[in-house]
């Protein structure tokens, strides 16, 4: 059977190169489906990507009770020491409570392409380098506590006009040099920081939004929710930083990782008619091969079977084709969307997203001719011309 | 016209190919109606945007003084300040979350554009709890005229008493605004203002200003910014044109768009290439006959550009009309809130779709009809 199975399929294929345009038709159909879904679908990644990576399982996020941004958390300066003195968060080597308070607010950015957006500026306390391990300098220097001076992430740097070191910010009370580049590899490298403290005063803040802790461990989540649900003085919700830019992140690229869905499974199914069209017409020009074989004695099954493996063959080196055409033309480069700043990203686990549909195509495609192939009376199709 | 039936008779010479190539193509064109059409949403957008009006909002994010209108409206070239503040919040389940535009009295001669009556305006202004409802917010909630509701908002719009509901109650349903894709809901600025917390009194999101002289726009909305860059609360203006403008998301959509359109024609133009060539292969024969008895290379040429253009032509208008009946389902499949701009399928996406698929087809039966120009018709017979 399996020997029956390769033989049919090894003439198939001999007969390919006389059916190249044809066979065509399913490996250009697949590869314009999965380049054009992946390359949409790499725009939602990327800023997913984005978001996942700055949320660290090892890490705390504290926000004004019912919150679900940033923006919209208050926590006064009344609240924030009975934050930090909470159990559960690691403590540097001063003994001092690793949490960070932060403000974050919108600011006005001129895109190199000459269109007006914004950014997030967002303030990091004295404990903000402890919480945040993952930011480094790249270029100049860090800000310094109380002096009014801002460092930017590299991909505000790249994307926004007047974003280098010696630059000045324009802010409510003067102009603030950026003295510093930093990369954190996630959503904070289009954003721009500052010293909360300074910050909150330029900008007539008089709370916070956030506090930012990093856990002793990452199972002292429980012990530091406790205390803080359980404090009468606080009102907040406790979020495991990397389940808030989860969701966070879902919730900011639903939609458009939708759109990518729903243009990729429309020109699936067109993709589909074209390759059943294909197949067909591979099994009438073969008819008479096929009846050969099956006059020497070769099962239904094999010459089926067949079918379906050349249509998923010419399916996955299309999508494989059209995934490489992705990759190349998006994974990496920078992009911007509104106020996130992102790489886009062609995963494996989305080439593998975009094989697995072109084997669905192929699969559905192939399965109809091949069942006419096998069906089809033996005597019929030795007459037939 | 008499040559119809010939044509016709060929494409359904194999019916099932004929079906199958026919419902790819009108995929491919459904996909184009959608992406040119979303480009043609664009385009509509920033034309329909009025050149006389800027929207100013804080620079750095938190809320106006209200008294910044009376400022605005000094500078030379203003014709009228209105303002609006968005309440945030949810009905009932976090899910649905809603904003609420509330707005100053004179936002109605702001925007007398909206599809909103005096009268209407006049019973939001009248019973500050009411709100006038668009039609495909009040179908999402199923309100109804008198219905009432609350809004449960984050703290930082908390109210005087501590509370974070706020009630509301249907004035009127009024219809959709064409570039406030989700709908929206319209309530009355002073009891937003009256009801939080005393520190936020006075205060208010964004500035929508009038001006007299449209050449002046962009200039006044410079000014608007200069005038108050070293105040305590500095503005950030934009023209209403920019602001309606796609490309203010960093990202050339449009260009995206027509990618994706192109790389749905590059798979037609396959398909049909594909098939004609071998319609053609397997009648070669009968083009013979047809040229033998005195079909011209012209007429015989003709016919298999008509044969190639059937599906083409057909297909290209099922697909837009199929991306019609998508882009009125469209509105229940994405969140609302998003404000994703639904496509629209005006003439000139039909145009352009008769136009892609004309040279889809002309390009696909060139090749076979230079075939069909060069054969030799005693060996064609012959079936050699």
């Amino acid at each position: 059977m399996l020997r029956q199975i390769f033989i049919v399929s090894a003439i198939n294929f001999k007969s390919l190169g006389s059916r190249f345009w044809q066979s065509m038709v399913i490996v250009v159909g697949l590869a314009a489906t999965v380049g054009v879904m992946l390359s949409m679908l790499s725009v939602s990644a990327g800023m997913r990507d984005a978001y996942v990576k700055a949320g660290d399982p090892g890490r705390a996020i504290v926000v004004s009770k019912g919150s679900d941004q940033e923006g919209t958390s208050v926590i006064t300066r009344a609240m924030a020491p009975l934050i930090i003195d909470a159990p559960g968060i690691a403590k540097d080597k001063d003994g001092k409570a690793l949490a960070d308070r932060g403000i974050q607010m919108g600011i006005p950015v001129l895109r190199k392409d000459g269109s007006k957006g914004f950014t997030t500026m967002r303030g990091l306390a004295d404990k903000g380098p402890g919480v945040r391990p993952e930011l480094h300098i790249v270029q100049g220097r860090m800000f310094q506590p109380g002096k009014r001076e801002l460092i930017v992430g590299v991909g505000a740097n790249t994307l926004f006009q007047h974003m280098n070191v010696g630059d000045k910010v324009i802010l409510p009370d003067g102009q603030w040099p950026i003295v510093g580049i930093y990369a954190t590899g996630d959503l904070l490298e289009g954003q721009v920081l500052g010293d909360t403290e300074t910050l909150a005063a330029a900008l007539h803040r008089t709370a916070y939004n956030t506090v930012l802790v990093r856990l002793a461990s990452p199972s002292s989540l429980e012990a530091f929710k406790k205390a803080l649900t359980t404090n009468p003085a606080l009102s907040v919700t406790v979020e495991r930083h990397s389940d808030w830019y989860k969701r966070v992140g879902n919730q900011n690229t639903f939609t458009l990782a939708l759109l990518g869905y729903i243009v990729g499974a429309v020109m699936a199914i067109g993709a589909l008619f074209g390759c059943l069209n294909t197949m067909y017409a591979a099994v009438s020009t073969r008819g008479r091969e096929i009846a050969t074989l099956r006059a020497l004695g070769y099962g239904a099954f094999p010459v089926a079977l067949s079918v379906i493996i050349e249509a998923v063959l010419l399916s996955v080196t299309g999508a494989l084709i059209g995934a490489a055409i992705a990759w190349v033309m998006n994974d990496g480069a920078q992009g911007v969307f509104g106020n996130t700043v992102f790489h886009l990203s062609v995963s494996p686990a989305q080439i593998k997203l975009g094989v697995s549909w072109a084997i669905v195509v192929a699969l559905l495609g192939g399965l109809a001719p091949s069942i006419a192939a096998a069906r089809r009376p033996i005597i019929d199709a030795l007459r037939a011309t | 016209m008499k040559y119809l039936p010939l044509v016709w008779a060929a494409v359904m010479r194999k019916p099932v190919r004929a079906i199958l190539t026919l419902l790819s193509v009108m995929l491919a064109f459904t996909l184009f109606g959608l992406t040119i059409g979303m480009n043609a949403t664009f385009a509509k957008l920033k034309e329909e945007a009025r050149d006389d009006r800027i929207f100013a909002g804080a620079r750095f994010g938190g809320m106006l003084p209200v008294g910044m209108a009376r400022q605005i409206e000094s500078i030379h070239g203003v014709a009228m300040v209105a303002h609006s503040n968005n309440l945030f919040g949810y009905i009932k389940d976090p899910k649905n979350r809603v904003f609420l535009q509330m707005n100053d009295e004179k936002v109605p001669q702001v925007n007398p554009e909206w599809p909103i009556t005096a009268e209407q305006w006049k019973m939001v202004r009248d019973d500050r709890r009411s709100v006038l409802v668009s039609q495909r917010q009040a179908n999402r909630y199923h309100f109804k005229v008198g219905d009432t509701f609350t809004v449960i908002t984050p703290p930082i719009q908390k109210k005087t008493d501590g509370s974070n509901n706020w009630e509301f109650k249907v004035a009127a349903i009024t219809p959709d605004i064409s570039y406030m894709t989700a709908g929206y809901m319209f309530g009355n600025y002073d009891y937003f203002d009256k009801g939080r917390m005393l520190v936020d009194q006075g205060k208010t999101g964004i500035f929508r200003v009038k001006v007299n002289d449209p050449g002046r726009n962009a200039e006044i909305a410079e000014e608007i910014d200069s005038k108050f860059a070293n105040s305590a609360t500095p503005l950030q203006s934009i023209t209403e044109k920019a602001a309606f403008d796609v490309s203010n998301t960093g990202m050339d959509i449009a260009a995206v768009d027509r990618e994706v359109a192109l790389a749905g024609m590059f798979m037609v133009l396959f398909l049909t290439a594909n098939g004609i060539a071998q319609a053609v292969r397997e009648r070669i024969a009968e083009f013979a006959t047809l040229k033998t008895i005195g079909f011209s290379d012209r007429g015989v040429i003709g016919l298999v550009f008509a044969e190639a253009a059937v599906p083409c032509l057909l297909g290209a208008a099922m697909g837009v009309g199929l991306a019609f009946v998508l882009t009125k389902l469209l509105p229940s499949l994405i969140p609302p809130g998003d404000g994703v701009p639904i496509p629209v399928m005006t003439p000139m996406v039909l145009v352009w779709a008769t136009l892609c698929a004309a040279i889809v087809a002309f390009a696909s039966s060139a090749l076979p009809a230079l075939r069909l120009k060069r054969m030799d018709i005693a060996t064609a017979l012959s079936g050699r």
